[in-house]
């Protein structure tokens, strides 16, 4: 059962066409029987930080239960108490009813808890059978393990070739590989983490149909952890709500919308711009729709959407700032990253570069923070030719980054505020090879004051400060430098709703400046909401460009997923 | 933006974060007690074990005491010994800021001390000024050596600390054939005198100077090159572009590679400069004391000095107390040793003693590791 991309729009249509790929499954009936997983007033602190305050949920069997939060609202915390990661402060446990106590996740998997991490958990080099069957313990059974696989693909719609290696696999097929692990132990309970951040729109449709049918036929409950709203109204029957840490609210899903699930899940009302980009509700950035001043405040509204998302309107093409011609690169045992891969942008536009987790992003990340030499091909800054990999070579052109992990590249966590808003320039600090106290205080004054950074003082270990600030400093600096080009690899990744809001305001204002701004995106919401052009990255090469104003998500939905279109 | 008021909040902080600040307070009480414990502990174990070969711990104790601390000869010896430790220390110090481990100062030390010998040997000229040559001979020497972990590092990947560590057997053996060849270091025969696997005796020209006559406070030239050096390196480290480079390149290679921090040029400078500074600890040790090279000359100065970086937490200038601490501990050790305690002993109750101090430095590293994991 594979809905048509035009048939079952599942991802993007709105709440009113939503079609139910389990038709058959009826309705959580008002009696309750006693649920598979009870959890009651959990409670857990990391020092200062409530994580989770009298948090309780229950999840019945037969149900796609949603869990909906920000980033950090305490989602995880309690999924890893449940697995036996992290030992609650207060609270209890109920399975089936029956109290337990789980201390690791052995002794969850026992009890039929099994959870597929955000992250997989695959070895590349294994192959597929190899790798469901990996930590069993007595004799290998290669055949038994093969038929094994394959049963259960057929059961669920996971088809999988038990014999192919993994890091020959999509992602899709990779997370199919990590459903098949948890559901040949038979669990209970399934538990989803943010499964759709790796996966095209098509393959997420094909997982929901999978998720429904593990429910509906054999009385399972599943748990969708999410903080994007469409996929929780369309994929689940009941959906908590989670806000710092406390839950806020408990709907059947049926009663609910994206507007009121946006409102409770921030607790505020949303601009559609961010509702999009941070909560990836497609639908208002889709439909046609007559101009709205930039930045408009119009509150979220799926059901009458009066505007189009409105980046700026199309900015007069600028000179082209950085050009990336048949780039080819690869890892050190030759594996391929970049496969001639080709990019312009141009002053004052944003390009927004779309994809699939794992196409080459990272590897076009690294490239332009001078960490990837290429193979062949070339790279262009105002038209100069800069040296790949070369130290410093790609900053020393203009080239700024917001880098997709800022703890890897973008940032000392161990050095100060101050000197981590420095980092390259220190030529406006130094005399006579001394760092000029005074200079390096007065700087980060001023980009703290200037970019709204909230630390106790410049001198403070970057480490101490919040993920949203951390990435405000990264931003600081390299617009402090003045770039031609500002790169952004998933800039709001991680942040919390405020944050995000922020980093498009300050996108938007670079580009707006006369800077060529990249941006490289798994969400689409993001995407779309900031870009002036799109462009879609698979398998390390750029495989379709459109303006903005032409973007069709069906074309885009299949392009990202490697299919011409 | 008055440059003095660095500890104001920040105007835009809106909401303080929680207060991370508090549990270095509590584990910052438990250091000095950790400390006490663990030096206690080091003292009651040492005291057993003299007991136990017959002898009286309390007159081993006096001992160590009266050959470290008892009156001004005592104390210039446990300087003497604490400038080539502090040399040793701040290279490795610059090293592990820059992210190196190097653990090969015993053999940079040596291979420093006999290219300082060859030079202060065969040298003519004022001695002034081949002992300067000599110093500066012994830096070159221990950089040179160094050079080769570097090489093997940046060019075929070698982990530094195994190259360091395996070319320490590789200068012995060098220093060794050097000193035990006629044509290269050895002593030049005399007539009717057999000669014995040595260098000459350094002409006293090319001595490091001595401030203090024995039995009065003495001390050799060597801890105020030292000191300097501590000084400087500091000031280099926490002050300089260089040093904000090194740290950088140390604590996130990557974020430095992109801001233009070439890891072969700063990376591999630092290991240089590591083994400069213990091959002229090598050169201290040759133009202040020993005068000669022969078997055993290095005498573990270059790993006890790396203890010293270790407990000093990489921090020149605390580096210097810790020195001295440790220069205290080898004179009164070498005492100890005088008054019949045998030799094996004395180096028991010495690493006991390192032991104790250098416990609390690594407990912490071990518990930081922890909570940095968790």
């Amino acid at each position: 059962m594979r809905p048509s991309p035009q048939a079952s729009d599942t991802a993007v249509t709105p709440p009113a066409a939503r079609p139910r790929t389990g038709d058959e499954h009826p309705p959580a009936p008002s009696v309750l029987p006693v649920p598979v997983v009870q959890l009651l007033g959990i409670g857990k602190r990391f020092g200062a930080v409530r994580a989770c305050e009298d948090v309780s949920l229950r999840v019945q069997a037969g149900e796609i239960h949603g869990l909906l939060g920000e980033n950090g609202a305490g989602k995880s915390t309690l999924m890893k108490i449940l697995l036996g990661l992290v030992v609650p402060d207060t609270g209890r446990i109920l399975l089936h009813g029956e109290p337990a106590v789980i201390t690791d996740p052995s002794a969850a998997a026992a009890h039929g808890i099994s959870m597929v991490h955000q992250h997989f958990s695959l070895v590349d080099r294994l192959s597929v059978w190899e790798n469901v069957v990996l930590g069993d313990r007595g004799r290998v059974d290669r055949d038994r393990a093969r038929t094994l696989v394959r049963e259960v693909g057929a059961r669920y719609g996971l088809e999988v070739d038990p014999d192919a290696c993994v890091e020959d696999l999509s992602t899709g097929q990779r997370q199919r590989v990590e459903i098949v692990k948890c559901l040949r132990r038979d669990p209970g309970v399934l538990i989803l983490d943010e499964p759709t951040s790796v996966l095209t729109l098509e393959e997420s449709r094909e997982l929901f149909t999978v998720l429904r049918r593990v429910v509906a036929d054999e009385g399972r409950a599943v748990i969708l952890i999410s903080h994007k709203l469409d996929e929780i109204v369309h994929a689940t029957d009941r959906v908590t709500i989670m806000r710092q840490g406390r839950v806020v609210a408990r709907r059947a899903t049926a009663d609910t919308d994206v507007r009121s699930l946006a409102r409770e899940m921030v607790g505020r009302e949303l601009s559609k711009w961010t509702a999009a980009s941070a909560v990836g509700a497609l639908d208002a950035l889709i439909e046609p729709g007559t101009g709205e001043p930039t930045g408009g405040t119009a509150l979220l509204d799926v059901r009458e959407p009066a505007a189009a998302p409105a980046p700026d309107p199309r900015p007069p093409a600028g000179e082209v700032r950085l050009r990336i011609s048949d780039a080819h690169a690869s890892t050190l045992d030759r594996r391929p990253l970049l496969r001639g891969l080709t990019l312009e942008v141009r002053a004052g536009e944003i390009l927004g570069l779309a994809g699939v987790e794992g196409n080459g992003q990272a590897a076009l990340g690294d490239l332009l923070s001078s960490l990837l030499p290429l193979g062949t091909g070339r790279v262009e800054v105002c038209g100069v030719p800069v040296a790949t990999g070369r130290p410093g070579a790609m900053h020393a052109a203009g080239v700024g980054i917001v880098p997709e992990d800022r703890h890897v590249s973008g940032c000392v966590l161990d050095m100060s505020v101050a000197e981590n808003l420095l980092l390259a320039d220190l030529s406006s600090v130094t005399s006579r090879g001394l760092l000029s106290r005074r200079r390096m205080a007065a700087r980060a004054r001023q980009l703290i004051e200037e970019f709204e950074i909230a630390t106790p003082s410049p001198d403070t270990p970057m480490r101490q400060l919040s993920g949203g600030n951390q990435q405000k400093v990264v931003l600081a600096r390299e617009l402090a430098a003045q770039p031609q080009v500002l790169v952004a690899a998933q800039p709001t990744r991680g942040l919390d709703i405020g944050a995000i809001e922020y980093m498009t305001e300050r996108l938007h204002a670079a580009a707006r400046s006369g800077i060529a701004v990249l941006l490289l995106s798994t969400e689409l919401g993001e995407i779309l909401t900031l870009s002036h052009r799109v462009a879609v990255i698979h398998r390390g090469a750029v495989v379709g460009e459109m303006d903005r104003a032409d973007v069709d998500t069906e074309r885009l939905g299949l392009l990202m997923g490697g299919q011409a279109a | 933006m008055t440059p003095t008021l660095i500890s104001e909040p920040a105007p835009a902080l809106a909401v303080p974060p929680a207060d991370p600040r508090r549990r270095p307070r509590v584990a910052d009480l438990g250091t000095p007690l950790l400390y006490a414990a663990s030096l206690s502990t080091a003292l009651v174990l040492a005291g057993l074990l003299i007991a136990l070969v017959g002898l009286s711990p309390w007159d081993a104790a006096r001992a160590m005491y009266d050959g470290s601390l008892a009156d001004g000869a005592a104390i210039g010896q446990s300087i003497d010994q604490a400038a080539p430790l502090l040399l040793v220390a701040i290279g490795s110090v610059i090293a592990a800021r820059a992210g190196i481990f190097n653990i090969g100062q015993e053999g940079q030390l040596l291979v420093g001390a006999s290219v300082g010998a060859a030079i202060a040997l065969f040298t003519p000229g004022p001695g002034a000024l081949v002992l300067i040559l000599a110093l500066l001979g012994a830096a070159v020497g221990g950089a040179l050596w160094a050079a080769i972990a570097a090489v093997l590092f940046y060019w075929r990947g070698v982990a530094v600390v195994i190259s360091t560590l395996l070319l320490i057997f590789v200068a012995n053996q060098a220093v060794s054939y050097a000193v035990n060849s006629p044509s290269l270091l050895r002593e030049k025969a005399v007539a009717g005198q057999v000669t014995t696997s040595q260098t000459d005796m350094l002409a006293e020209s090319v001595w490091l100077p001595r401030i203090g006559e024995y039995p009065d406070f003495n001390i050799g030239a060597g801890i105020f090159i030292a000191l300097a050096l501590a000084a400087g390196t500091s000031v280099v480290l926490v002050r300089s572009r260089l040093g904000f480079r090194i740290r950088m390149l140390g604590l996130n290679p990557k974020a430095a590679h992109r801001a233009g921090v070439g890891a072969v040029l700063i990376g591999g400078g630092a290991l240089l400069a590591s083994g400069a500074f213990a091959g002229l600890a090598g050169g201290v040790m040759l133009t202040g004391s020993g005068h000669r090279m022969q078997d055993g000359f290095a005498d573990n100065v270059g790993f006890d000095g790396l203890l010293v970086a270790l407990v000093a937490r990489d921090k020149p200038m605390l580096a210097v107390p810790v020195a001295l601490f440790f220069g205290a501990l080898r004179a009164g050790g070498g005492f100890l040793s005088a008054t019949g305690v045998p030799r094996y002993i004395v180096a028991v109750v010495t690493a006991l003693l390192v032991l104790a101090t250098v416990f609390p430095a690594a407990y912490a590293e071990v518990r930081r590791r922890r909570t940095a994991g968790a």
